[in-house]
């Protein structure tokens, strides 16, 4: 049970909504904490430092991440973001898969160990306001490094996920995005974002990501998203595309949603 | 505006896509291939035939849903060397129709090889057609991902008219279960330069209820329904059921892995899935019809010979050094001229490239 509710925050990590402009270039505010099930806790540990990690996934996927702001480029605002991602024991849980039956549910192959590996990705963030939105566009390398044989078999193919783990067996990839977040209301603002994510070399060699949400923001504590993410991307196989999340089971449509809850701690 | 309409709709459409292909229609159009570079052919009068079941290119691998293997993802070098060996015994057999079962297209477990093109692309075979049973954007058993399976059609002569007809599916599994199962097919096309039909099918295996009556049924309708437009057809491929008095009908204890038992009361299942042929009335003789109707490759009087043994699961030879014990797989036609005399062969020398055995035969057109 424990492994199925780590693949959901996994795909949910990967697929998820988005909280209060958590790509932009403008880190929290100094003691501001946010967190949402399927979105890391961030801190704004100082005024020019924000730390992020994913507290359930923490354990099994060690992972860490810094947000700092540097000097304005005209009217763009500035950052950099820096990651390290430790996903080994949780592939190496989800290859053991859970017992279902006589059946193993496991997106990937019990034969298969994965090695230790450590994600490091660098991202360079400029966000500005224009008149009709906020823009943020950011682009970024990302590096995988492991220690030990990964069979490129061992690969997860599906959507979000594939193109992700990816930079493991390709050991670099690129990232470029927008993300355009615009207030509609006092409560309600809509986010968009389109996401390229390049790993030149692999078979499966580039992914594109849209996502749309409507937010709405109840307080300065709390929030709601929902909407969908689009995924056109190539796999081993040939090219796909899919909207996400998506229950074939019931050929419907389940809404993402996403519960957001934020804080201040007290200044000493 | 209405063309940017159609284009948007049908990206949603697509993108839609449920991750198991249902196949819900009862007869749908077959996809066909053809090689690169196409070698010349003269129509004969006396084509040679094969069945094979290739068992996804996979030769003995220890595949854990088909033997007591363990493994799931073979390696793609494995896959294309087998393949190649493949390639070898058809080029040296020189066939103009094979019936292919168990092939994979594009399949994680296999490399993702497109395996018809391949095929095509290194033999004297022209064309291809080609009929999932199995179509899964993502398995989540074992981490077996994606996998596209199916019968195919191969030819030295130009395909038409290609069609997919369902079967029915297992009614002894869960809804769930059945949901991500295999849904089988029999594929039919028709050779206008042989002036024949080519029918192919891979009926169920580890059905326990009456399944494989059904398949078994549907596979005489079909090729009925060809014999009574007074049409040829060459027709076979795995049918998963013995021949009519095979001396042994239960091989529950040759097939048995370290971790099972049957045949003893209160342990469920009594027989082992795939491994006993007496499920429903009838079944040791279900393929008597078609031997009573049609002409068969391997005739009566020998089917039930040794050297005409086509299976044995992946594991046998490891296990029980056994490379074959029992005949799977079948060719008939009703071509007048039957086929030719001393032409049929079991092909157990192949042994270790699939955990079937191809058989051939040389048809007379002629009538001579």
């Amino acid at each position: 049970m424990k492994k199925i509710i780590y693949i959901i925050i996994l795909i949910g990590l990967l697929s998820g909504a988005q909280n209060w402009a958590p790509h932009s270039a403008h880190p929290l505010p100094e003691k501001r904490w946010e967190m949402g099930f399927f979105q890391p806790l961030r801190y704004g540990y100082t005024e020019t430092l924000e730390v992020s990690l994913h507290p359930l996934l923490f354990f099994v996927m060690p992972n860490l991440s810094v947000k700092i702001p540097h000097k304005n480029m005209g009217n763009w605002s500035t950052a950099s973001r820096h990651s390290l991602l430790y996903p080994t024991p949780l592939l190496n849980m989800l290859s053991k898969g859970t017992k279902i039956g006589n059946n193993i549910a496991s997106l990937i192959s019990p034969n298969f160990l994965i090695p230790p590996m450590v994600g490091i990705s660098n991202d360079w963030l400029m966000s500005r306001s224009l008149a009709f939105a906020d823009i943020t566009l950011h682009g970024g390398i990302d590096l995988g490094i492991v220690f030990g044989d990964l069979d490129e078999q061992s690969s997860i193919d599906l959507p979000l996920v594939y193109h992700r783990l990816g930079v493991y067996y390709n050991t670099w990839g690129l990232d470029l995005g927008i993300d355009i977040f615009r207030q509609l209301t006092k409560r309600l603002g809509i986010h968009t974002d389109f996401d390229l994510r390049l790993l030149p070399g692999l078979s499966g060699s580039y992914d594109v990501e849209h996502k749309l949400l409507l937010v709405w923001t109840k307080s300065e504590g709390f929030q709601v998203c929902t909407g969908y993410k689009f995924v056109y991307g190539q796999f081993p196989y040939g090219d796909e595309a899919r909207f996400l999340p998506y229950v074939p089971m019931a050929e419907t449509w389940i809404p993402m949603v996403e519960l957001q809850v934020a804080g201040n701690r007290k200044k000493p | 505006m209405n063309c940017k309409v159609l284009l948007i709709g049908l990206a949603l459409v697509y993108s839609c896509e449920p991750f198991v292909n249902e196949f819900h229609d009862k007869i749908s159009v077959a996809k066909l291939y053809e090689a690169t570079a196409k070698t010349p052919a003269a129509t004969t009068a006396a084509p040679r035939v094969i069945t094979w079941n290739i068992r996804f290119g996979a030769a003995r691998f220890p595949f854990y849903g088909d033997s007591c293997g363990d493994k799931v993802i073979a390696k793609k070098n494995d896959i294309k060397d087998n393949l190649d060996n493949i390639v070898a015994e058809i080029n040296s057999l020189n066939p103009d129709i094979i019936l292919l079962q168990e092939v994979d297209m594009f399949s994680k477990r296999s490399g993702y090889i497109n395996q018809i093109q391949y095929l095509l692309d290194n033999t004297a075979m022209n064309y291809g057609c080609y009929a999932s049973i199995w179509q899964v954007d993502f398995v989540p058993n074992y981490g077996l991902g994606r996998v596209d399976l199916g019968n195919a059609i191969l030819s030295k002569y130009e395909l038409t008219d290609a069609e997919r007809i369902q079967l029915r599916l297992r009614t002894d599994q869960s809804g769930l279960v059945q949901y991500f199962y295999l849904r089988r097919n029999i594929l039919k096309v028709k050779i206008p330069d042989l002036n024949l039909y080519a029918v192919n099918i891979h009926a169920t295996a580890f059905a326990t209820d009456d399944t494989k009556q059904e398949h078994v049924d549907k596979f005489i309708q079909v090729l009925a329904d060809i014999d009574l437009t007074g049409d040829q057809f060459i027709a076979g491929g795995d049918l998963n059921s013995l021949p009519p008095g095979a001396p042994v009908i239960d091989f529950c204890e040759h097939d048995m892995c370290n971790d099972e038992n049957f045949h003893m009361e209160g342990i469920e299942p009594f027989h082992k899935e795939g491994s006993y042929f007496d499920n429903f009335d009838g079944e040791p003789n279900i393929l008597q019809p078609l031997y009573g109707a049609y002409a068969p490759a391997i005739n009566s009087q020998v089917m039930n010979n040794p050297e005409h043994l086509t299976h044995a699961p992946s594991t046998s030879n490891e296990r029980w050094d056994i490379k074959y014990d029992r005949k799977l797989d079948y060719l008939f036609t009703n071509v007048a001229g039957g086929w030719v005399h001393g032409s049929a062969a079991t092909h157990q020398n192949l042994w270790l490239l699939s955990d079937h055995m191809p058989v051939s035969a040389v048809l007379n057109l002629s009538g001579d």
